[in-house]
């Protein structure tokens, strides 16, 4: 196949062209309230052909490979009718061409456990939480997702490439007063089906969440500092800068250019944000990116100040920058665009997280996420659980509490930064452009924010 | 084998929907006659085989150029089969996999769900829903050129604005047959556009968009006059005006009905009925709501983008009040939420092939008011239009909460939309919004997706800000 695919790649004709094949298997276990509701096998096969000519994109998926070479056909013929108008050219960052096979390096293989044994461990999670006094629903998700893709591109590029992906989230319903609450918890990761055992203690901590929070206020609007846990930080960093730091938001564009200069202080000194795909194990590890270019740490931010950002080859061609193995494409139905890996604000110098509240009369402890997004400026995401902090102690449980603001003012407001980095994957991903859910990670310290704007009453 | 069932390709047949297995005659076979349902009929109590089969092409621009023309096939079927009283499930987008997803889906029937309701049996359609196949004949270059038409009225309007634009078409085909006798076949079509004008600049990153999907080709001159809306909405928000927080009285435009709405959507679901996650669990009859709210399930409407005359479990689908005057008249359930909760089925399994069924909307259609949407803004003055709420789906939906980021406001002043407000966001109790909040409701509606909306001016609304 490796011999054929290049050629085929070599001999379509366009300025470039890449080929990518995909053969995965998915099994799917989902409780809903006392019901196993959905025990499920399922096969993806399929392929895409991408090529650019002139600076346009053709981009045709299939799902029988015997038509391949009409598809490559097809691809360059839609890109060269679209490109008679245009007036740019292809610019694709040079790489060294890579010939790799990565094999499956598994610390525990999930397909040398049971379907059968599978649904008692995640059915024994479900029951825990509807046992508990209180609790009026659950849902319990896994999934496993075994994949092997194979890449060619005219440029002599092969890669055969073998990875696993898991996850489940957990979460109990608590109903009171006709207010309804969540509490929740989860995993993941790439190489290792151990991890999804042990967990009831976090099963149980999820249903208490719901049932103090069922009877918890909701949060009464307004401007408070705001200490978040690493999960809740991990997701602040994803949304509120992973997402600016992605090259298409910037290549094309003079004016974002200008504001995000290589150079510029966003923060303080103690603040430091990287995103890598070389974290072996987590759901964002990636020895190579979906145009075949290998992956590493990026740096973003160093000591307060803009160094890098996340790029595609076409990209980082754009801007002459070097790729850094971000370009990802969720299957083969989409083409590869500038995604995060595993995001993360690096440890600061503010010790523990009871350093960072000592000081605070009045503000917000904000605890995982029930998820966010952002327009590039603004951000939004909401806490999976959140207490006051009153006179530097933790105080009461509130509820429906939603962090919003603006990126740029917030970095600026990072008052304080722990120095107890943590990372814990879950079964959610990112999405963009209808890309979604992408495997990603993301890890912080706790964190300090002074001035974020909480939607409540 | 398995063939019988895998003939027939999307847009063979111009004839629109099929509405039973009687008018389906000469275009496929009938698969009770087929080997493979007659084998997979021998092996299972009871079966349930879904397959769909589509293509399309899309034209975008991205920062003012082509970028991309994008052209997909897509493929897949998937079985339920019964043993012994469960349900295994299994799918593959791999083409010649039927014998393997049928293995694989009674391999999984032991530990799978009971089966305690039944497969849908034979039963036509209640109403017929356009086709168009133009939709599968989109031609690149005239989509590129209708980009670029759009690109300089965008231009013309604000020279610094930077455009996006994308048109697509494409046709679906898709086929239910079951061991109850069920057997439909609906060929889709479906087109679409986006419209966007964006500036990233200090202190002011700003997008503003139009689109709609539809199961006709929708005419250029829509296209083009969308364009010109979105340069002037985005001419207006590029004026920044200062903003406190406070109570406000506030025009909710559809984009930002369809947010206030999703409370009551989660809340109709009958999965949430069935689990009693629902606060309407025992509502039904009762006026919850203001009675200019009226909301009904219309999954025959010409001009929306989703519906269907089947729903994902060949049921066939219902026009429906689901909100009458303020009253709770109606949930939506799959075959197996309405076993659970004893009430009828209502054609609202949606899913996708890979999938198995979900209760969900076709199209929700929002009653007309009767006030002029320029009466409205003059009635909003010294208030804020909101246009766009960022990170809503993160909200608490079952508790009716509805939370986000303003990511397009405006300040109302004369009459109409002065400037933009940024930097504020807003948290509300859509059920009590939606009760006693409402001070009028438009008489113009659009499309924001599969749902058609009015404008909502509403008193009272809590608006954070720096």
């Amino acid at each position: 196949m490796k011999e054929q695919l290049i050629d085929l790649a070599r001999k379509s004709g366009a300025d470039f062209c890449e080929i990518r094949i995909e053969d995965s298997t998915q099994t799917s276990i989902n409780f809903q309230g006392p019901e196993l509701e959905n025990v499920q096998e399922s096969h993806m096969y399929g392929g895409n052909v991408r090529v650019a000519v002139n600076g346009t994109w053709g981009f045709v998926t299939f799902n029988n490979p015997d038509e391949l070479p009409r598809r490559i056909s097809e691809a360059v013929r839609n890109a060269r009718a679209a490109s008679a108008r245009s007036t740019v050219r292809s610019v694709l960052a040079p790489v060294e061409p890579v010939q790799a096979e990565v094999r499956l390096d598994l610390k525990s293989d999930p397909r040398e456990v049971s379907l059968d044994e599978k649904i008692r461990l995640f059915g024994g999670y479900n029951q825990r939480m509807l046992d508990t006094p209180g609790i009026t629903s659950t849902n319990v998700r896994y999934f496993d997702k075994l994949s092997s893709i194979r890449y060619a591109n005219s440029e002599g590029t092969w890669i055969a490439r073998e990875c696993a992906d898991m996850g489940m989230g957990a979460s109990a319903l608590a109903k009171k007063n006709g207010t309804t609450a969540r509490g929740s918890a989860a995993q993941g990761g790439r190489d290792d089906f151990e991890l999804f055992r042990g967990m009831d203690a976090e099963m149980d901590k999820a249903a208490k969440a719901a049932i103090e929070a069922a009877d918890a206020p909701v949060v009464e609007g307004g401007t408070y500092t705001v200490v978040c846990d690493p999960n809740l930080a991990g997701v602040f960093v994803h949304e509120a800068f992973g997402h600016l730091s992605e090259g298409d938001n910037v290549a094309e564009d003079p004016r974002m250019q200008e504001v995000l200069k290589l150079g510029r202080r966003f923060g303080e000194d103690y603040l430091n944000i990287y995103d890598t795909g070389l974290d072996v194990g987590l759901r964002g590890y990636l020895p190579y990116d979906d145009e075949g270019v290998p992956t590493e740490k990026t740096w973003l931010i160093r000591d307060g100040v803009l160094v890098g950002r996340l790029h595609s080859r076409e990209t980082a061609g754009r801007m002459n920058e070097k790729p850094t193995g971000n370009a990802r494409a969720l299957s083969y139905k989409f083409p590869p665009i500038p995604r995060m890996r595993n995001t993360c604000i690096a440890n600061g110098p503010h010790g523990k997280f009871e350093d960072l509240i000592k000081d605070i009369k009045l503000g917000i402890y904000a605890i995982d996420s029930a998820g966010g997004q952002t327009n590039g400026e603004l951000f939004t995401f909401t806490a999976g659980q959140a207490f006051m902090i009153r006179n530097g102690k933790l105080a009461e449980r509130i509820r429906d509490v939603t962090l919003g603001g603006n990126v740029f003012d917030t970095l600026r407001n990072i008052t304080g930064v722990a120095g107890d980095y943590n990372v814990h994957d879950s079964s959610g991903g990112c999405g963009k452009a209808g890309q979604m859910p992408l495997p990603v990670s993301h890890g912080s310290p706790h964190i300090k924010i002074k001035d974020v704007v909480i939607g409540g009453r | 084998m398995g063939r019988d069932f895998d003939s027939g390709a999307p847009g063979a047949s111009n004839t629109g929907k099929a509405t039973s297995s009687e008018a389906d005659t000469g275009v496929y076979e009938k698969p009770a006659a087929t080997k493979f349902t007659e084998r997979l009929g021998s092996l299972a109590d009871a079966y349930e085989m879904y397959k769909s089969e589509g293509r399309s092409l899309s034209v975008s621009f991205e920062n003012d150029r082509l970028n991309e023309i994008r052209q997909g096939e897509s493929y897949g079927i998937s079985i339920r089969a019964v043993k012994q009283g469960k349900i295994g499930f299994s799918y593959s987008s791999k083409p010649d996999e039927i014998d393997h997803v049928a293995q694989s889906a009674l391999r999984m029937a032991p530990w799978g769900k009971p089966y305690d309701y039944e497969f849908a049996a034979k039963a036509n359609a209640n109403q017929s829903r356009p086709y168009d196949p133009a939709c599968g004949e989109i031609s690149v270059e005239r989509s590129v050129e209708l980009c670029e038409n759009v690109k300089d009225i965008i231009k013309s309007i604000d020279p610094e604005a930077t455009t996006d634009v994308s048109i697509r078409g494409g046709l679906n085909s898709t086929r239910i047959a079951t061991s109850r006798g069920q057997d439909c076949r609906e060929d889709e079509s479906g087109f679409g556009y986006f419209v966007s004008a964006r500036i990233s600049e200090e202190g002011n990153f700003l997008t503003v968009y139009r689109g709609r999907g539809s199961a006709r080709v929708i005419a250029d001159d829509e296209i083009l006059e969308q364009a010109r809306e979105t340069g002037h909405e985005f001419k207006i928000a590029r004026k920044l005006l200062p903003f406190s927080r406070g109570k406000y009285r506030v025009l909710f435009a559809p984009h930002a009905v369809a947010d206030l709405l999703l409370p009551i959507v989660v809340g109709i679901n009958g999965m949430n009925i069935a689990r009693k996650t629902s606060r309407f669990v025992d509502s039904l009859g009762e006026e919850l709501f203001d009675k200019r709210i009226s909301l009904e399930d219309d999954p025959f409407h010409p001009d929306a983008p989703s519906g269907a005359q089947y729903d994902g479990e060949g049921v066939p689908a219902q026009k429906r009040p689901i909100i009458e005057r303020g009253i709770l008249k109606g949930f939506v359930h799959t075959l197996s939420t309405a076993q659970k909760c004893g009430h009828a089925p209502t054609g609202n399994g949606q899913r996708s092939v890979s999938s198995q069924p979900a209760p969900g909307l076709h199209s929700v259609i929002m009653a007309a008011g009767d006030t002029e949407l320029d009466q409205m803004y003059r009635d909003a003055e010294g208030g804020l239009c909101v246009s766009q709420l960022l990170g809503t789906f993160t909200s608490n939906f079952l508790a009716g909460q509805v939370s986000g980021n303003v990511s397009l406001g405006f300040l109302v002043k004369d009459g109409q939309r002065a400037g933009r407000v940024k930097n504020c966001a807003l948290n509300v109790n859509s059920f009590d919004v939606l009760k006693s909040q409402v001070v009028s409701v438009s008489k113009q509606r659009e499309w924001v997706g599969g749902e058609y909306l009015p404008w909502l001016l509403v008193d009272g609304i809590g608006i954070s800000a720096r």
